[in-house]
């Protein structure tokens, strides 16, 4: 669906929505755009308000404020059996005492479509979910992993515009889960569905997404692709939700290209400040841990950041290793770095230094 | 394994020994003699089943038999229609209002039948509050004391905590979601009952109705003072036979038959979904 433009139509176009109860603030005024066709991940921590918006974008709780408007049309104050979307729930929410193929057909008869197609249809979409045969048995009769893919199915029959599903894979085991993953985003790309997915999951998150909205205290904290929220978090918070990270002290001591932090009295690093902060501006350093080299003997790269400290110790964990240090203002940091034979029997409490080009850090306000 | 099973089995034995000690002496014993009293003949002399042979071949007992049947069946009919409404109100009520709400359903639980049946006398009698209040419409008095009517008000009266509470149970347990997930399918509030919520509730539907009909079956007070001569259940039946017919042999047999009759269907309870529920905690 394109406009006139050739841009993509938005889908959600969400403003000032916020969501009360009596005192408690389940969602601060929030502003959405999803475009059509888009896999957006909902992600934060239990209690950030993702299922919140996700309810009130399904029609389940009503917006103290603001206003939804989905595929054009305004739903703010429409129900939500009128809506005509689909959900997944964590735990399938499949119909108990009907079989597979009646919980598929189910939606299908509220859309008056006729028996037959209906037979088609269902049909269809089990094979499009890898569950051909199992349209006689009742729900209970399925493991966890094949209930979602019904579910599932049962979601993409009817073909609603948008897709919600709240932590759809949270009951499943870490392997189902990763299998789960891939053939939910294959179904994306199949039918191209809008689908909006919360997670508290971060991996999960950047796994799947087109662009992931990460939430915090119940309002959104920063939104983008996986790429710009793992690179280029805006906040402390993103920067320690998102991938493995070091937050180190730090303060603003020269600006300029690149600028100086210092660390402690006695250490100071360069980095390029992605926002205009003046000397002086107390926040913190992100390392991610394979950005760090181990060094020793001072054997550091022209222009590139050091810090000296012990080797804690070292973790094989296959092609990467872990090198813990700790630095000697008493920070701890993680270097993850491809497994080399000469770095992995290092004694632990031998002297390093950890070092990083200046373009890798990120330093960020508090 | 099979050993620390049969200990367990011996262990929970012993917790139910003083109940079971209670119930031998003050339950199966009487039956037994009950039992005993059903074999006697009329006139004294050895053991006979002459009181079963004459009991089914007495137009009175046939009579009977057919009525109870019937009470008991649209007793549980009545009682279902006015209880679904109210266990459906409560499962939609908060924790809070919904135990508030659970005393007003247990409050006439709580209050004996005699009591009960007295008060629907004075409510509706020939010139009783009811009948006074139409009047001042000018509309002649309605017949509701003393027929096939005031049984029914007063049995449901009596049997509506007892099916509320099943069903209740029933839509407590259905998940959320199935509601929720409905509806974002399109589905409108009635179907979302007549396909989700009412199917799923069958289960408490049943052992109620069965928990109902059972219960039913024994009922004595209500229609011996708010039915007519033509209500006349099993138990008002042995009442007659013991103290009118002065025949034990006879009012024994058919007390036999009644408890038959009511363990059967408490058998059948335990075989339904849910109604294993109500006659033990692990039945699930
Ligand atoms: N029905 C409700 N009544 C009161 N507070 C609620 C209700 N639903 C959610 N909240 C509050 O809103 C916040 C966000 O909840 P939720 O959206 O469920 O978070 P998440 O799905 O991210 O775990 C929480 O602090 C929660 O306590
Ligand atoms: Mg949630």
């Amino acid at each position: 669906m394109t406009d006139s433009s050739g841009a993509k139509a938005a889908m959600i176009e969400i403003s000032g929505l916020r969501k009360d109860y009596g005192s408690v603030v389940a969602l601060h005024d929030t502003e959405l755009s999803v475009p059509t066709g888009e896999f957006l991940t909902l992600l934060g921590p239990s209690g950030s308000g993702k299922t919140t918006l996700l309810n009130l974008i399904a029609g389940m709780a009503s917006p103290t404020r603001g206003r939804i408007v989905i595929n054009g049309r305004d739903v703010t104050e429409v129900p939500a059996e009128k809506r005509g979307l689909g959900m997944v729930f964590q735990n399938y929410a499949l119909m108990p005492h009907m079989t597979v193929s009646e919980n598929i057909a189910f939606p299908l008869e509220i859309r008056k479509v006729p028996r037959a197609e209906i037979r088609r249809r269902v049909a269809e979409v089990l094979d499009l979910v890898r569950l051909p045969h199992v349209g006689d048995r009742k729900p209970k009769e399925l493991s966890g992993g094949q209930q979602q893919r019904i579910s599932i199915a049962r979601c993409i029959v009817y073909k609603p515009d948008l897709i919600l599903m709240d932590e759809p894979l949270g009951a499943l085991d870490k392997k189902l889960r990763e299998q789960m993953q891939l053939e939910i985003r294959r179904i994306h790309k199949e039918l191209g569905i809008t689908m909006l997915y919360v997670t508290h999951d971060q991996e999960e998150a950047l796994n799947m997404s087109d662009r992931i909205m990460l939430m915090n205290a119940r309002r959104v904290e920063q939104i983008g692709t996986p790429d710009q929220l793992y690179f280029a978090p805006r906040t402390q918070f993103a920067a320690d939700f998102i991938g493995a990270s070091t937050l180190l002290d730090a303060t603003v001591a020269e600006t300029g290209e690149p600028a100086l932090l210092r660390l402690s009295a006695s250490e100071s690093c360069r980095v390029r400040l992605h926002s205009a902060a003046p000397v002086g501006t107390v926040g913190k350093l992100l390392l991610r841990p394979e950005a760090l080299r181990l060094v020793q003997n001072g054997q550091v790269t022209a222009g590139h950041n050091v810090l000296h400290g012990h080797l804690d110790n070292t973790l094989v964990t296959g092609a990467t290793s872990k090198h813990f240090v700790t630095l000697d203002n008493g920070a701890t940091l993680a270097i993850q770095e491809l497994t080399d034979p000469s770095t992995t029997r290092l004694e632990p409490g031998l002297r390093v230094q950890v070092s990083w080009p200046p373009e890798t850090g990120r330093f960020l306000e508090n | 394994m099979q050993i620390r099973t049969t200990n367990a089995h011996v262990r929970d034995a012993a917790y139910a020994m003083p109940a079971a000690l209670f119930m031998a002496l003050l339950f199966a014993l009487p039956l037994f003699s009950v039992l005993h009293q059903s074999l006697q003949q009329e006139n004294g002399g050895g053991l006979t089943i002459q009181a079963y042979a004459k009991i089914f071949t007495t137009p009175l007992f046939l009579r009977v038999a057919y009525t109870t049947l019937e009470v008991s069946i649209s007793a549980t009919v009545f009682s279902l229609l006015l209880a679904y409404p109210i266990a459906y109100f409560l499962a939609k009520q908060s924790p809070r209002r919904r135990a508030l709400y659970m005393i007003l359903v247990l409050v006439p639980f709580w209050t004996s039948s005699l009591v009960k049946s007295f008060s629907f006398m004075v409510l509706l009698g020939q010139s009783g509050i009811i009948n006074q209040m139409l009047g001042a419409f000018g509309i002649a008095p309605v017949k509701m004391l003393f027929n096939r009517f005031g049984v029914m008000v007063g049995m449901s009266h009596f049997l509506i905590p007892f099916f509320v509470f099943p069903i209740l149970t029933s839509l407590r347990s259905q998940p959320l979601e199935l509601a929720k997930a409905a509806a974002i399918m399109g589905a409108g509030k009635l179907r979302i009952f007549l396909r989700v919520t009412l199917p799923l509730s069958l289960p408490g539907v049943m052992a109620g109705a069965l928990l109902v009909f059972i219960l039913s079956l024994g009922f004595y007070i209500i229609p011996a003072l708010l039915g007519g001569r033509q209500d006349m259940m099993f138990a008002n039946l042995v009442d007659f036979y013991t103290r009118e017919a002065l025949n034990w042999p006879m009012a024994s047999a058919v007390a036999v038959l009644l408890v038959a009759a009511a363990a059967l269907a408490a058998m059948l309870l335990s075989k339904v979904r849910g109604g294993s529920s109500i006659l033990s905690e692990e039945g699930h």
